[in-house]
């Protein structure tokens, strides 16, 4: 119960801000208008693969939205603070693994964006674009588990930037620089089937396409259940880089006194 | 120089006595100081409509302050958190403009010449530091020489000094985020004194200090009252400042000045009792009224009409009350006398943590 | 109180903010590196598109890029000699505002010279990206060797307006106090917005980023002139007044709005 009211405290502690969080939703949802226009642009006079012009809108408007779950972790899930105030040495003494409790508490941060803003920036693309939904329930399961998926590898990612805080004392470099690699890489704005070919076998060899491309074609209908054991496999890596990185946190701290 | 008329010579007079009066270095008349703040909303969207929200709730944190300080003054200006000390000082430094009333320090409005007034003040933020957190320490003089227009020679000169009376050779090139409180508030106090003003503002300077610490900075505060004619305004919560350095104290509270005065006057208007305890050699006792037993607090009252009380008693002492503006020290020790053989005696006057817990 | 005194103040406060950055080293050569990265990568988005399907709305690559790079080097100018402007909401929630008051300095340029950045990252990646671009279009004959001064000019009126935007979004916070939300909106996707050519988007949006928020003056209107040869020079004339009257006017706003905290101590 502990884990879950870990998660509960993160999502109320933002409630308190959702009025401010809405007028944000305003220019989120205007950073997805903008691709948007550029894709309507693109393909004015040519096709857009198998696509289409409103297809891209659709595929525009699931990752914006997703980017909430998947882009927007908190920096080094508040490492690089911890590291700063000296609070890392009280948390890695406490008798819940330093991991799996920085993760519960982000899994509630990501439960309110995605009730507060994934839902209704998506919800205000489907009326301005005037989208369809998807026709079945097992389509919207499957992209909601590899949200999922994806979510946990944003959170294991964001745990080995965090704890890079402990040499460097500076790592929003490395979460803005993972930031741009989620735009590149991800198919954020551009599906990675058209990124040169180099770039794709990057892409692929990295747990990004897995963030935010995979879930959108899955719920766009292009992809079957099976692409979700990429998910599955990336998963596994990433919790083992995870627990290895906490290994040697704890060294760190426990050498240097945080 | 021709003959003068008497009207001239008159003046001439007049001019020279006010030269050794004092003169009014901080005033303030009539301050008042409103905050709005919004409502906040309860409920959902209540973000949305706390921000378009026209509802206010006015708090008066400053209601009428009105006070001279003059020139060489060494004041302590006191009152429990939340009272209306911080924003008098941000009125009085230009920080803030003032609802209504006037500010004049000099002579000079801060409201209108922030920037000439706050060139002939000190400040200093006992919270927070005014120096460059990454740089070392000497850097952050340099820079503010630079921004107080001190050239490098008046520079050097007084630094010298400061760095005489505070110790600061031992940090000189020291990064400031690596200095200990003390060493910061030490160079934070000669920081605020580099351009030389005639105005201290001291917000708690000696807050979360130890004790050597916050002697040190007594100490440079009492040279820079005495020895330079500083005058000095300082808010601190520690009554022990306030008693070892300022000759006269205001107390603000809940908006208000409830005292302006010297701490001794403060003192008797409060008239906290003082206690005795006194000490016997061989047995003791209190002559009571016939078939009466001893019940504390007992009230003995002397021939004279004056009277103090028992508060306490063990086997061979006994300790009591009084009013040192009511009834004489000696008049109590003599009743007492007639009680036992005194041994020893020792006399408490009344904290001045007390007094002003009082007050407040 | 001469410009010179104030130019020379300015000058040692930036350098020592230059000087407490490089007391982290490590970090201001990995940031000038990431720095630099995050906006390649952000360049590549745009990039990889056009080459896929070539010119969008009429602009090719060498454009968009052109433009992108002005607005990668304005606002580089404007983050570096103005970068706390941007981080004004922490000052007023801390309380450090206060502090800068009682020194006998204008607020804002008190303001403007903490934490100096220098932008080496931005500057490297835009720098790179414009000679590229001006290289590619002079091969191809489309422009000549006048549009180089022109894109220096441009530039530095472009960090003039966007340093008016900021410095207004930033005076909302004597009223606001929070202004993350509010900077997203008039700074981040505005500017996002600007780096592709306008015609992409539907008239009121247009007219939004013209009129409302005017950063569609800091690379794309100039760009018209300079790139393509349409409106006419008194395009650059036009855009050093609209800079001018952006500065005086956020300048007069900013003004008002301090007196309103001094007076309010929001």
């Amino acid at each position: 119960m502990l884990y879950f009211s870990l998660a509960s405290k993160a999502y109320a502690r933002n409630l308190q801000y959702r009025g401010a969080h809405m007028l944000h939703n305003v220019a989120s949802a205007l950073f997805g208008y903008l691709y948007a226009c550029i894709w309507i642009g693109i393909g004015q006079d040519r096709p857009l693969g198998e696509y289409g012009v409103h297809g891209m809108i659709g595929y525009i408007a699931f990752t914006q939205a997703s980017l909430w779950i998947s882009g927007f972790t908190t920096n080094g899930l508040g490492i690089p603070q911890s590291v700063r105030t000296g609070q890392i040495s009280l948390d890695l003494m406490r008798p819940v693994h330093l991991f799996v409790h920085l993760m519960c508490r982000e899994w509630g941060q990501i439960a309110y964006q995605f009730v507060y803003k994934s839902v209704p920036i998506y919800l205000l693309y489907v009326l301005v674009f005037s989208l369809s939904l998807p026709q079945q329930v097992t389509t919207l399961l499957l992209a909601l588990a590899g949200l999922a998926a994806a979510a946990y590898l944003s959170i294991c990612m964001n745990y080995i930037i965090g704890a890079t805080a402990l040499w460097t004392t500076e790592s929003s470099w490395l979460y803005w620089m993972n930031h741009a690699l989620i735009n590149l890489l991800a198919g954020f704005f551009i599906p990675v089937e058209w990124l040169p070919r180099w770039l794709q076998t990057v892409s692929w060899l990295s747990p990004y396409p897995y963030l935010l491309y995979v879930p959108t074609r899955i719920y766009l209908g292009f992809e079957d259940a099976y692409r979700l054991l990429g998910s599955l496999v990336w998963c596994v890596l990433m919790t083992l880089a995870c627990l290895g990185v906490t290994a040697v946190v704890r060294r760190k701290v426990e050498v240097q006194g945080g | 120089m021709g003959i003068m008329t008497e009207a001239a010579v008159r003046t001439e007079l007049e001019r020279s006595a006010d030269k050794d009066r004092p003169q009014p270095m901080i005033e303030a008349r009539g301050l008042h100081k409103q905050f709005k703040t919004p409502v906040v909303k309860e409920g959902s969207f209540a973000g949305i409509r706390t921000l378009f929200s026209r509802e206010y709730r006015v708090k008066e944190a400053v209601k009428d302050i009105s006070f001279t300080i003059n020139q060489g003054d060494f004041i302590g200006y006191i009152g429990p958190n939340g009272a209306g000390k911080s924003t008098t000082i941000k009125m009085l430094t230009g920080i803030l403009h003032p609802s209504s009333g006037e500010v004049r320090i000099a002579g000079v409005d801060p409201h209108r010449h922030r920037r000439r007034v706050v060139s002939r003040l000190g400040v200093v933020f006992g919270q927070r530091s005014q120096l460059w957190w990454d740089l070392p320490v000497k850097d952050s003089y340099e820079i503010l020489a630079h921004m107080y227009k001190v050239g490098d020679k008046e520079r050097d000169l007084r630094l010298g000094q400061l760095s005489e009376l505070l110790g600061l050779g031992e940090f000189w090139t020291t990064p400031v985020r690596k200095l200990s409180l003390g060493q910061r508030m030490r160079a934070d106090i000669a920081a605020s004194m580099l351009h030389d003003p005639d105005v201290l503002f001291m917000d708690e300077p000696t807050i979360g200090l130890d004790v050597t610490a916050k002697r040190s900075i007594r100490d440079f505060l009492k040279t820079l009252n005495t020895e330079f004619g500083k005058t000095i305004l300082l808010t601190t919560h520690d009554m022990d400042d306030i008693e070892q350095l300022c000759e006269r104290v205001m107390v603000i509270n809940h908006g208000q000045l409830s005292y302006d005065g010297t701490i001794d006057e403060l003192r008797e208007k409060i008239g906290l009792p003082t206690t005795i305890r006194v000490t016997f050699a061989g047995a003791w006792s209190i002559p009571l009224p016939p078939g009466e037993s001893l019940r504390l607090p007992l009230e003995i009252r002397l021939p004279t009409g004056e009277a103090f009380r028992v508060v306490e008693t063990g086997p061979d002492y006994v300790r009591v009350e009084a009013n040192r503006q009511q009834i004489r020290a000696v008049d109590i020790l003599r009743e007492m006398s007639a009680w036992g053989e005194a041994a020893d005696i020792h006399t408490e006057e009344p904290a001045f943590e007390d007094v002003i817990h009082k007050v407040y | 109180m001469n410009i010179r005194y104030w130019l020379h103040l300015y000058f040692v406060l930036i350098r020592s903010s230059i000087r407490s950055g490089m007391q982290y080293k490590m970090n201001f050569l990995l940031g000038t590196f990431l720095a630099a990265g995050i906006q390649i990568a952000e360049f590549l988005m745009i990039a990889i598109v056009l080459n896929k399907f070539g010119a969008v709305k009429g602009w090719s690559l060498y454009e968009v890029g052109y433009l992108f790079a002005v607005m990668t080097l304005s606002k580089a100018l404007y983050r570096s000699f103005a970068n706390d402007v941007h981080h004004l909401e922490n000052y007023l929630t801390s309380g450090d505002l206060d502090q800068l008051l009682t020194r006998p300095v204008p607020v804002l340029l008190a303001l403007m010279s903490q934490n100096f950045r220098m932008m080496p990252g931005e500057l490297l990646q835009g720098g790179f990206i414009l000679t590229w671009a001006l290289h590619g279009m002079m091969q191809a004959g489309q422009i000549t060797w006048i549009a180089v001064p022109f894109t220096f000019l441009v530039i530095l009126t472009g960090a003039v307006i966007l340093f008016a935007i900021g410095l207004t979004t930033a005076t909302a916070g004597f009223w606001l106090t929070r202004i993350n939300e509010l900077q997203t909106l008039t700074e981040d996707a505005s500017q996002t917005a600007v780096r592709y050519p306008l015609v992409l988007y539907p008239v009121w949006l247009r007219s939004i980023l013209l009129v409302v928020i005017p950063v569609g003056f800091v690379n794309y209107v100039p760009s018209l002139f300079i790139l393509r040869g349409e409106l006419g020079a008194w395009v650059l004339l036009g855009i050093v007044l609209v800079a001018a009257v952006c500065l005086f006017a956020s300048m007069k706003l900013w003004t008002f709005g301090m007196s309103r905290y001094q007076s309010t101590g929001s």
